[in-house]
């Protein structure tokens, strides 16, 4: 069954329909903007003149036997030869029984065309939650507002990162659920331009009745112009962004703030980029440098040349460089990159700036040196401390600290601060500690046991394969994973150090 | 409120027939409290129940007031003050749905007349009878407590995962309902024997009035899908407190399994709901057209039709979260086929007022508002049954529209119909006729005045459990709300004249309308063993011929021996 097929159909049975009369189509639904809605207001329009049909009829046979056969003494009884027809009574049963048959056909019929996807549907990805709706087109613009082509059919494949939300435009005749661990998918495909709402429709909370967005019907033309507006990272609604702005959207959509966070909190996969520009930076050598405007630049094309100090090379991917000539041939994009870094940091100056900044001189501040904290490292056996050190290269090389943070800052794992020896509750409810046994089968088997409040299947299971198994006999890597976390623990005590005591 | 009514008891009926009846046989707060007499147990649920019905309305006059403006003329500004307007439309829908429309009609109805219309000196099981009303008791006062501690937010239907991720009182909430369930099944096992094995010798099925099969029917309902909720709602309960995931996306679960095993039972319970209120609604309609019933097998027959296929249409509330077309076409074409017998009952009572000798009283007021509104909301139904059409309403005030036209316009109008049937049988007491029928007609045009905007605004696109809106909706909104204050003017002046009534109303005879079901055989109000004899029947419920008005007694008296109900002068 094709879908255009079924939609010739329907509209054959439209054509042979009986004209409904004009007082109800006034009292239409305003679902007029779709393709489907023909079909809907068809189906609405027939069983709403099946329902005033009888409901007048009903409600006049009622009102006329209450007249006509109105009591005249108290004592007058009804004809009480009357008490029933079996054929009449099955005329009744079967009349309605045949009209709701009808009614559920093409109801049926109908939905079937609402239902199904049709092939080659422009794509775009909505996303719920909690209390706004975003769309994500297919060039990777990111907007708030629903840009839909008129005429041609689109699919949106939805998704819900917290409760139940109900994708609903009334004026595209369209309504689905947005159940939370499902790719829910609707189509559209709206006749003419207009401007609607989308709303939600599934009781989400205490911001349900405001989670709405603007959607936005355009010709194909138009549309395009408005998709390629969206992921035009220089403009926003057609006005011109400042350089800062452009690399505000930059650091979202090339990813940068996966790693770089702006709070300045430690564990990061990358350096913060608060205070960054302009400040000192000990470089992979132990060198300081200044991370000036020159640096910053290399830094981001040639992730391999300068790094710093604790940060191990070959995490940072090295397709930046093209991405942003991409967009920009003339480094500009490159620019607005690093003047948001810049707008970052207090030690921000003329040196930092891209040089399309610098003429707004900002007083120059002396670089401030860094302190580096120093490592909890007391209380353990000095043989270990070059493992402890080996351990943190190592976290940072498998990116570890992308989600668990050293310094006790919450993050998608658990911290690591003064976790070895403190006692942990799992999912089952139980308390265990987390000795040396339970650190090494947390890391090597993650999903073994799970830390209450974690969900599962988040921690990569690679680690196993990485750390232990034949081609790890001795466990080394792994046993100085476990020694660095034993220094970032002031309840690590013997049974959470590895066996040996950092001898081996 | 027990304390009220047994000193009504106490006091109020010194000329009672034949040396007293229920009310003042057994004095004092402990005759009340203990008492394992179906009518004084049904008349508790009545006070109780009507108190339940004052909360939810106030509530509802809350959200009224709320949606006279766009922004929320109570709540407003906030994400919190959004939230306790959530608060409110929850309290609202799980009072009225579980603490009155769910246990009043079988409890306090029910209760009261079921007995007395198989010829029957009380229910089956006494005892259980009290058990259930003390579950709802507590089922309640749990709920009141929640509310205290801090008053849920999900909705009456808790959906997950919000309802697992809200940090309002929601375990102590659903643990109310649970007992409430309890109590609902034991009520319904309760009539099922009764009916049984207590029917009066010569009361065979088909002998038996409308109503008592309508409460069979519900029984049935009650004693087979409510397990189901109070499963689904421990297992609630357990994802809330020891995470087991079943309902959870975030560790595995479903969402959707928990609409599934809500909505089978609370479709069902939809019935349980709506079949005692057509079954008052047949009682009234034959009294008051002094005619027999018109189809009588018809109508009980699409009573069981209701309860059995009520029972597998759960999935039309699920036609928008991606249940598959092939579910929603089994779902939706069950929907459809239940309207049938729906349809026959309209018709057969249509059919019973035609050439009958129709008194337009207060009760048969309600009943005839009962069929224009349940008319309304049966059709809108059928529009929310169909695919094409339900994916564009689904989760709109259509929605809220169409269920409080049936639970509202249907449930409620019924109930309060034959709470004034009935009223004389009860208390004894007449009510202001004149003042009756002013209310009927006051509460038939708010009722519609209320809902009937919603539908448009529905249909326009306001989407339901909003604290604000859009303001092209505020035209429908007011016009709404004055509708809700109009209801509520009507049930101040009820309750006026129905107070006014217990303590000066004209004494009732002991059978004021007429009727010829067994429940108007005995003095007004009745003994506490029911029955001087135990009746022996020989015919059908509805025969208007052999009696005649006496003006002396106000009510209507048997001119010649009567078959139905001689004496066999034994006790059983």
């Amino acid at each position: 069954m094709s879908f255009n097929l079924l939609h010739g159909e329907s509209n054959l049975i439209q054509m042979m329909s009986l004209k409904l009369p004009g007082v109800l189509a006034a009292w239409g639904l305003p679902h007029s903007d779709a393709v489907t809605s023909p079909d809907v207001q068809f189906l609405w329009d027939f069983i709403l003149g099946v329902a005033v049909f009888f409901t007048v009829l009903i409600v006049v046979l009622m009102v006329y036997f209450s007249i006509r056969y109105h009591a005249k003494t108290k004592n007058q009884v009804g004809d009480h030869g009357h008490t029933h027809n079996t054929p009449l009574e099955l005329t009744w049963s079967i009349i309605p029984l045949i009209l709701l048959m009808i009614m559920f056909v093409l109801g049926f019929k109908y939905y079937l065309n609402i239902d199904t996807v049709p092939s080659g549907a422009y794509k775009i990805d909505v996303q719920a939650k909690q209390w706004s709706w975003t769309f994500v087109y297919p060039n990777g613009g990111i907007s708030d507002k629903l840009y839909l082509p008129a005429g041609r059919p689109v699919r949106l494949d939805m998704t819900s990162s917290d409760v139940l939300h109900g994708f609903w435009i009334p004026r595209l005749s369209i309504q689905k659920d947005v159940v939370p661990g499902r790719v829910m998918s609707v189509w559209i495909e709206a006749k003419k331009p207009a401007r609607m709402w989308l709303q939600c429709a599934e009781y989400c909370g205490s911001g349900h009745s405001e989670m709405r967005a603007p959607v936005i019907v355009e010709p194909y033309a138009q549309f395009r112009k408005s998709v390629h507006a969206i992921a035009d990272i220089w403009k926003q609604n057609g006005k011109p962004l400042s350089l800062v702005e452009v690399g505000r959207k930059l650091h979202v959509t090339l990813g940068c703030i996966a790693c770089h966070n702006m709070t300045g909190a430690p564990g990061g996969v990358g350096p913060s980029w608060k205070n960054l520009a302009g400040s000192q930076v000990h470089d992979i050598n132990g060198r300081i440098v200044v991370a000036d405007y020159a640096y910053l630049k290399n830094a981001i094309i040639h992730p391999g040349h300068l790094k710093v100090k604790g940060y191990p090379r070959g995490i940072m991917p090295n397709t930046f460089a093209a991405q942003l000539k991409k967009i920009s041939p003339n480094g500009r994009a490159l620019d607005a990159l690093i003047a948001y870094i810049n707008s970052k940091s207090k030690y921000a100056n003329q040196q930092s700036q891209p040089p399309e900044l610098r003429k707004s001189a900002t007083p120059v501040q002396p670089p401030v040196k860094l302190k580096s904290p120093p490592a909890k490292v007391s209380g353990l056996p000095t043989a270990a401390l070059p493992l402890v050190a080996k351990g943190k290269l190592l976290v940072q090389t498998f990116g570890c600290t992308g989600c668990h943070s050293p310094a006790g800052a919450p993050g998608v794992g658990p911290t690591w601060k003064d976790l070895a020896g403190s006692p942990v509750t799992l999912t089952s409810g139980k308390v265990v500690t987390a000795d040396y046994s339970y650190l090494r089968e947390m890391i090597l088997h993650s999903g073994k046991l799970l830390v209450k409040g974690a969900t599962p299947g988040v921690m990569p299971g690679t680690y196993g394969a990485m750390l232990s198994g034949p081609k790890h006999p001795d466990e080394k890597k792994l046993k100085a994973i476990i020694w660095y976390l034993n220094s970032l623990s002031d309840h690590a005590n013997k049974a959470s150090w590895p066996p040996g005591g950092g001898g081996n | 409120m027990t304390t009220t009514t047994a000193e009504i008891g106490g006091h109020a009926w010194e000329h009672a027939p034949i040396g007293g009846n229920y009310l003042n046989e057994g004095k004092g707060i402990k005759s009340w409290l203990f008492t394992l007499d179906h009518k004084r147990i049904g008349l508790m649920y009545l006070i109780s129940g009507l108190t339940m019905f004052f909360i939810g309305g106030m509530l509802a006059m809350v959200i009224r007031t709320q949606l006279l403006v766009p922004n929320g003329l109570i709540f407003h500004g906030s994400y919190e003050a959004y939230k306790h307007y959530n608060q409110v439309f929850t309290l609202h829908g799980i009072i009225m749905v579980f603490m009155v429309l769910v246990p009043i009609p079988p409890g306090a109805l029910g209760n009261f007349v079921l007995p007395l219309m198989i010829g029957a000196k009380d229910v089956a099981f006494p005892r259980l009878n009290l058990l259930s009303y003390y579950l709802y008791v507590t089922g309640a006062i749990m709920a009141v407590v929640s509310t205290l501690l801090g008053a849920v937010d999900t909705g009456w239907t808790f959906y997950t995962p919000f309802s697992i991720q809200t940090e309002t009182y929601v375990v102590w909430m659903v643990l109310g309902i649970f007992l409430l369930g309890f109590s609902s099944i034991l009520t319904g096992l309760n009539f099922i024997v009764t009916i049984h094995k207590l029917r009066a010798p010569g009361m065979k099925w088909f002998r038996m009035p409308v109503f008592v099969w309508a409460s069979y029917a519900t029984s049935i309902i009650q004693v087979a899908a409510t397990p189901v909720l109070g499963v689904t709602l421990l297992l609630l309960v357990a994802e809330r407190v020891m995470g087991v995931g079943i309902f959870n996306s975030a560790l595995g679960g479903d969402p959707v399994l928990f609409q599934d095993f809500f909505w089978f039972y609370s479709h069902p319970a939809v019935y349980i709901m709506i079949l005692p209120a057509m079954g008052i609604v047949g009682e009234i309609i034959t009294v008051f057209s002094r005619k027999p019933i018109f189809g009588y097998k018809f109508i009980v027959m699409s009573s069981l039709a209701i309860a059995l296929i009520g029972f597998v249409v759960w999935g039309h509330h699920l036609f928008v979260n991606g249940q598959s077309a092939e579910w929603d076409a089994i779902f939706s074409f069950m929907t459809f086929f239940v309207a049938v017998p729906s349809a026959v009952k309209v018709f057969n009572w249509l059919a019973t007022m035609y050439k009958g000798a129709i008194s337009l009283t207060t009760p048969m007021l309600y009943a005839l508002s009962f069929i224009v509104l349940f008319t309304i909301g049966g059709f809108t139904g059928v529009i929310l049954g169909a695919l094409a059409t339900n994916v564009v309403l689904h989760d709109t005030y259509f929605v809220v529209a169409h269920f409080h036209y049936v639970m509202m316009g249907g449930t409620i109008i019924a109930f309060i119909g034959g709470l004034h049937y009935w009223w004389p049988k009860m208390f004894g007491r007449m009510y202001n006729e004149t003042l009756g029928r002013i209310t009927c007609v006051m509460l038939f045009i708010g009722i519609n005045l209320t809902f009937f905007p919603q539908f448009i605004v529905g249909a326009e696109g306001m989407p339901r459990r909003y604290a604000t809106y859009l303001p092209q909706y505020q035209p429908y909104m007011i016009a709404s709300t004055v509708g809700a204050y109009i209801q509520l003017a009507a049930f101040v002046l009820m309750a006026g004249y129905l107070i006014h009534s217990l303590v000066r109303g004209k004494k009732a005879a002991a059978n004021p309308w007429g009727a010829s079901t067994l429940d108007w055989s005995m003095a007004s109000p009745p003994t506490t063993g029911n029955f001087q004899h135990m009746p022996v029947i020989t015919q059908g419920p509805y025969h208007y011929e052999d009696m005649e008005y006496d003006g002396r007694l106000g009510g209507f008296v048997h001119v010649e021996p009567v078959p139905a109900l001689a004496g066999v002068g034994s006790e059983h």
